[in-house]
């Protein structure tokens, strides 16, 4: 991201208020429409805009090999697994090809912190709404500032 | 290198056998179950509390299968231990002499005997191969050098029998990429899937990147398979091992049969490097079945645990 971006993020992680609205903003948009599990480091835009972290092992490089017939989940067998819908969506929306994509672990630490700000401060991937796989390196490896 | 290692490498068609730790500190029960193997197969899984059911931790029953003669493949799943426990107990197996591993995501814990446990699943079975490469690199996860690393040979598990087909190939890539060198699969009961998929894989080249070891099981019953196609999700069985194994007269005897054609079938298959016999609390029957496949005499050992072994 760009330095103007980088000093939005460590502008509003300054001020607790601006930090608070921040996630409270994210959270009303992804929470109804994603299922946002609130992990602050989002992969919507890698994975078709269907969050695997709502899978019930938080896989991020899925699917396990539990995956019911016609594409049901093997905790919740009423479910879909996550997996296999990213899958048909991406095949939907041309963008299979960037499941190819290796996921690093996930920053516990980012956990109910706004991913929007962990963006601009270059701390996770940007979002990448291209057809293809892009390789992006992170910038920032420091957590943001205490809740 | 492990001597399962040095076999691949030198193309022999592998056996692999499976022990399920015992559910108590019966050390003796280990001991005794080598003898099924020793000479039988090259190397032997441990598994670690398969389906989430607490048994004896797989590094320590495949620290015993070591003094018991055996080559272990250590089992390793991320729902019990975070990043930290993982690297330390990876640390620890390779200091006791373990130098496979299979990295597993792990059966979620609502299946097994402690439904109310909290899963950990900090990594995922793609990301702890990556893990295992770095360390095999002298890398910690969080890039701190280890001054004397372990030499892991890494392998990961495919299941070839699940939808969504595309994305396993797809996630079978990562894991080559991420740092695999081997792949064991879910037992074969369905050569119309198995061989869609080994032939799916031979397209994208991954047969020449990463070992492909096949599963097979052999069943007592046919209730076993029913059970199999009916409880265990991602299982895929054809009706017509179903059929044979009910009207067999002798259930035990077909499901040898079974087992021992379907790895004739595998042997020849193009892109297979080895079987993995998986019989689930059936463990003596392995070396009849290996011996009827005609893969007997297995290769000699000659990893310096057996020279112990023979010295005493």
């Amino acid at each position: 991201m760009s330095k103007l971006s980088e000093a939005i993020a460590s502008f509003c992680e300054k001020y607790a208020l601006l930090n608070k609205s921040a996630v409270v903003a994210e959270n009303i948009v992804k929470k109804p429409v994603f299922g946002c599990q609130d992990c602050g480091q989002c992969v919507l835009s890698h994975d078709a805009f269907t969050c695997p972290m709502r899978c019930p092992k938080q896989i991020r490089n899925g699917p396990c090999g539990g995956t019911r017939e016609k594409g049901f989940c093997e905790v919740y067998p009423d479910r879909r697994c996550i997996w296999w819908l990213i899958n048909e969506r991406s095949k939907k929306m041309g963008r299979q090809g960037k499941l190819r994509k290796y996921h690093i672990p996930v920053d516990r630490r980012l956990e109910r912190t706004s991913a929007w700000l962990n963006m601009f401060a270059g701390r996770i991937l940007p979002m990448d709404l291209g057809k293809e796989l892009k390789e992006v390196e992170l910038i920032k490896k420091d957590p943001p500032p205490m809740r | 290198m492990s001597n399962f290692e040095r076999l691949l490498n030198q193309g022999e068609f592998v056996v692999c056998g499976e022990m399920g730790p015992p559910q108590s500190a019966d050390k003796a029960a280990i001991i005794r179950k080598c003898d099924y193997f020793r000479g039988v197969v090259d190397a032997v899984n441990l598994t670690d509390n398969q389906t989430a059911i607490v048994r004896m931790s797989s590094i320590m029953a495949s620290v015993f299968v070591v003094e018991g003669g055996l080559e272990p493949i250590m089992q390793m799943t991320c729902r019990d231990r975070n990043r930290l426990a993982l690297q330390s107990d990876i640390l620890g197996a390779y200091a006791a002499g373990i130098e496979n591993i299979l990295c597993l995501t792990g059966d979620y814990q609502t299946f097994g005997n402690h439904p109310e446990a909290k899963g950990v699943f900090d990594l995922d079975s793609v990301q702890l191969i990556h893990t295992l490469r770095e360390m095999n690199e002298g890398r910690f996860l969080s890039g701190d050098e280890i001054k004397a690393p372990p030499k892991m040979f890494i392998g990961g598990a495919a299941n070839p029998f699940a939808e969504p087909l595309d994305l396993r190939i797809i996630r079978l890539g990562k894991k080559i990429r991420a740092g695999a060198n081997f792949i064991q699969t879910q037992p074969v009961f369905d050569f119309v899937k198995f061989d869609k998929w080994i032939k799916a894989v031979r397209d994208e080249g991954y047969d020449q990147q990463v070992h492909i070891i096949a599963g097979v099981m052999p069943v007592k019953s046919v209730k076993a398979l029913e059970y199999m196609r009916e409880s265990v999700p991602g299982m895929s069985i054809a009706d017509e091992y179903i059929s044979r194994m009910k009207s067999a007269a002798d259930p035990k005897e077909e499901g040898v049969a079974i087992c021992v054609e379907t790895i004739k079938r595998l042997h020849k298959t193009q892109g297979v490097k080895g079987v993995h016999i998986m019989p689930v609390l059936w463990e003596s029957i392995t070396p009849r079945i290996v011996e009827e496949a005609e893969l007997l005499p297995r290769p000699i050992l000659t990893s310096p645990h057996q020279e112990e072994v023979e010295v005493q």
